[in-house]
């Protein structure tokens, strides 16, 4: 069993634990302080996608708790709570200001407090300490393929199939399968004649300036180092973001995206309140329960949560249910960014901003196409769809 | 100590319901506008989390019309990325450049979805084209003036141009006496910008310090400290020991020299333009956002006013300062200025805790950062291989070329990640001064353009002295930069130009 540190105190760890899940399983919940008012956060999405888990570890500040995996003698830190984060004083903040803090009009009629509050304000700022050591650029390369898919979830694996040779199938995750995986459903993940690339994470989309042809620029980063992938064509099948929603104490530790708690390889307590209606929320309160959770389900956005961590949520009908976490259960929203930071359009439709398409997965961009979740409805358009039409 | 009711949207940056609300009810209700407002989805998450909350709040007001509900541009990396991951690129990534069109906008041609629906005025006594922070600063200049009715006219959200693209680096460390002038008197207004216009814009006046890696820079950073030094500046050369000391994370041998000059700074450039537009609109100014000017009206060699995608408006006197779009809001008027818009990349780091300073550039390479308010490490470079053209989209080239230079300049910083990169373009003219005062055959059309990357930190001067100028008074510097100057031969060189 590998040991960590947290704070330097010893955790004891699971070989396959994250360390958010080392940690949730050692009874803590508070892995950090928020920027502005220092109020208690810990991990929500379990999916690298929300900023919530951020902690300094063996040296590297702000890293994602819930991305790295445990090692023996890990030092984790936590960051922003300068005396101590589980009672940090600058949470005073958010209990002075309960309305919140408006920087732009803060003390505007005195130059002499403008300039204290300057001070101040510099003072807290910031996450993170510099990093202990130096690290030297890792050696990154070039290649050209003729379609590049991002996403090797249900549509993005179609789409590979559905591909000639020479397609890049590109996996953020350690196995193909994307989130049919986290309720156990069966994925056929043949690639076809792709080639399969896994812990691999598409975070930029460019129009190709290099002198290799080609429409698209993607930078993949492997593990530690990046990839340049020149391709003709692009298939963007990123999925979807679990989301919070709007109500007091949502931020609070305790309170998780139910997707999120299905990729968790550990149990946050017995009672689980699941937030959200409809077939997101039946889908993931069966395999919670098949988890050994047990589930009350809360229908309508939640008055409040209390506790710290939260053990309790009041209701929009005003009943008070007592839980020891509550996870939030709201239909994905499409991961469009990859897609919308290359000019593909993308409109809201009440749950998110759908990336704009035609039957074949079409965008506005000529060469860039969607499939899957990110493009609006699972399926519409289908991988197979825009595998097949990236290839015509 | 409870912890408060708030219902927190953007965790990242803590920005809760009621800041959204604030926003609306302030006039930013834009995606864009209340990102830069609210600071949502500026955080380690960029918006994945928050995005699509605030716009269900937005959309629950009725905030904004059903065309304008789409994301904010979201910005690579699309997760935090090292500085060294990108300085490891290849070679085929930052050789030799291949020119795009750089990717469609997310808006086309036409009336944006958020063009007010009121009619323009059918007239005014100033018309200026361009809502940045050049033409802002004039219009509320110019309305306390009593200079008769103004109109600004912006064709985005305010913040859409270089105005909201800029590092937000101040600094009287120049070398031509005007522009020291202007730089210092801007510099001591946006110590008093809070006072005056009712807004925070965080003047940190952490220092300048210029590198010089060879002979030549050596020689320049001396010229300028001596006559930085004549205009009442605190300017001193220094040996690369005691620029150390300063940022001791600086790798002391990679350079010869510095320039110092602890009185500069940085500022957060956002709020000069709310800051600018709503005091111009206290004092009677209009300010039109989403508004496009799509022709210039010329008979007799006067001008008579313009052409809007929201109607005609008639003026005596257009003043254009529109930034990089200058030289093309001149040609509506069939105006050939000799500024050439070029692109400047930029990108944002990991908030850390203070550490740095003053803004550092590297006169050679035109490699420069500072750390915000925010705790952010904000830096650009400039590329010799780029290409003219109102081209305002990211590069991976960028990443890596910056990532390569910073992290050998300060090691330390090759672990940190890369948040959020975007471009802006410069205004550049032949000899790197600004265009000012009247065109030659069109009477009453003024130029107020061609700052090549740093009006923003002299725009509350050039305004001042513009409005007195209009009104009447005498300043020869409308005469000395005036566009005159290119064809008489009489050139105005600057070289203290980075990014």
């Amino acid at each position: 069993m590998p040991r960590i540190s947290l704070d330097g105190a010893p955790i004891e760890a699971q070989a396959q634990d994250t360390v958010a899940a080392a940690l949730l399983r050692a009874g803590v919940t508070t892995f950090t302080r928020s920027i502005k008012y220092h109020r208690p956060r810990g991990p929500f999405c379990f999916a690298g996608s929300c900023g919530q888990c951020l902690m300094r570890i063996d040296g590297l500040p702000s890293l994602l708790a819930c991305r790295v995996p445990v090692a023996e003698g890990m030092r984790c830190e936590r960051q922003n709570g300068p005396l101590g984060v589980e009672n940090d004083l600058f949470r005073a903040a958010d209990f002075l200001f309960p309305e919140g803090l408006d920087h732009h009009h803060l003390l505007v009629r005195s130059r002499l407090l403008g300039r204290v509050a300057l001070e101040i304000a510099r003072r807290l700022a910031g996450l993170g300490e510099l990093p202990d050591g130096v690290e030297r650029p890792a050696r990154g390369e070039l290649r050209r393929v003729e379609l590049a898919i991002v996403g090797a979830g249900a549509a993005g694996l179609a789409a590979a199939r559905a591909s000639g040779a020479g397609a890049l199938l590109i996996e953020r995750e350690g196995r193909a399968g994307g989130a049919q995986l986290l309720f156990g459903a069966p994925v056929d993940t043949e690639v076809g004649r792709a080639e399969l690339l896994l812990d691999a994470e598409c975070v930029g989309l460019y129009a190709n300036d290099t002198d290799i042809p080609g429409n698209a620029l993607l930078a993949v980063r492997h593990r530690d180092r990046l990839l340049a992938v020149v391709a003709e064509h692009v298939v963007v099948a990123t999925g979807g973001v679990s989301q919070p929603l709007p109500f007091p104490g949502v931020d609070r530790p305790g309170v998780y995206a139910a997707r999120g708690l299905l990729a968790l390889g550990a149990r946050v307590g017995l009672e689980l309140a699941v937030v959200g209606e409809g077939e997101e929320a039946k889908r993931c309160a069966e395999a919670l329960s098949r988890r050994g959770y047990e589930i009350a389900m809360i229908s309508g956005v939640p008055r409040r949560a209390l506790g710290n961590p939260v053990k309790a949520v009041d209701t929009a009908a005003g009943t008070r249910i007592r839980c020891d976490a509550v996870a939030i259960a709201q239909p994905p929203a499409p991961l469009h960014e990859l897609a919308s930071s290359a000019g593909a359009q993308a409109h809201f439709d009440g749950a998110g901003f759908p990336v704009q398409t035609d039957a074949e997965g079409r965008t506005s961009v000529p060469w860039l196409f969607a499939a899957g979740t990110v493009a609006g409805k699972p399926a519409v358009p289908s991988g197979e769809a825009a595998g097949s039409a990236a290839c015509r | 100590m409870p912890l408060s009711e708030k219902a927190i949207v953007c965790a990242c940056e803590d920005v809760s319901v009621h800041d959204i609300d604030d926003a609306i009810e302030h006039g930013y209700p834009d995606i864009e506008s209340l990102k830069r407002y609210t600071g949502l989805g500026t955080g380690p998450c960029q918006g994945k989390s928050c995005e699509v909350g605030a716009m269900r709040i937005c959309a629950q007001r009725n905030a904004v019309p059903p065309p304008a509900q789409v994301p904010f541009r979201a910005r690579p990396p699309l997760a935090p990325t090292s500085m060294a991951a990108y300085a490891g690129l290849p070679a085929g990534v930052t050789g030799a450049r291949h020119p795009t069109a750089g990717l469609r906008p997310t808006w086309g041609r036409g009336a944006h979805p958020l063009q007010p629906p009121a009619p323009l005025p059918g007239s005014a006594d100033i018309v200026i084209v361009g809502g940045g922070i050049m033409g802002l600063a004039l219009a509320w200049n110019l309305a306390g003036r009593g200079a008769g009715r103004v109109l600004a006219l912006e064709r985005g959200y305010l913040c859409e141009g270089a105005s909201g693209r800029n590092g937000g680096g101040v600094r009287a460390q120049w070398t031509t006496p005007t522009l020291i002038e202007l730089a210092k008197e801007s510099i001591a207004f946006m110590a008093r910008f809070a006072q005056e216009l009712g807004i925070n814009v965080w003047l940190r006046r952490g220092g300048y310090l210029f590198l010089a890696h060879d002979d030549e820079t050596l020689r320049r950073i001396e010229y300028g400290a001596e006559l930085q030094k004549r205009h009442g500046l605190a300017t001193r050369v220094i040996t690369p020991g005691e620029a150390g000391e300063i940022v001791p994370q600086l790798d002391t041998s990679k350079f010869l020299a510095a320039s110092w000059n602890p009185e500069d700074g940085v500022v957060f450039p956002w709020p000069f333009l709310w800051g600018y537009a709503d005091g111009a609109r206290r004092r009677g100014a209009q300010v039109e956002t989403f508004t496009r000017v799509t022709g210039i009206e010329v008979s007799g060699g006067r001008v008579r006013g313009v052409q809007t995608d929201r109607g005609r408006v008639t003026a005596d006197r257009v003043v254009i300062a529109a930034g990089a779009w200058s030289p093309t809001v001149a040609r509506l008027a069939g105006v050939q200025l000799p500024n050439v818009p070029y692109r400047h990349e930029i990108v944002s780091s990991e908030p850390l805790k203070p550490f740095l300073g003053p803004l550092v550039s590297m006169l050679g390479t035109g490699l420069y950062f500072s750390q915000s308010m925010r705790g952010e490490i904000v830096g650009g470079m400039g590329d010799p291989d780029e290409e003219p053209g109102l081209n305002q989209t990211s590069s991976l080239r960028f990443l890596a070329r910056y990532g390569r230079a910073l992290s050998e300049l300060v090691p330390q910083l090759g672990a940190v990640k890369l948040l959020r990169q975007w471009a802006g373009c410069y205004d550049v003219t032949p000899d790197h001064s600004p265009v000012l005062g009247e065109t030659p055959g069109v009477a009453g059309l003024l130029q107020m353009s061609g700052f090549v990357g740093h009006g923003f930190m002299m725009a509350p001067a050039v305004a001042r002295r513009m409005a007195e100028w209009m009104g009447g008074a005498k300043d020869e510097i409308f005469e000395r930069y005036s566009v005159r100057r290119f064809a008489e031969g009489r050139l105005i060189k600057e070289t203290f130009i980075i990014g």
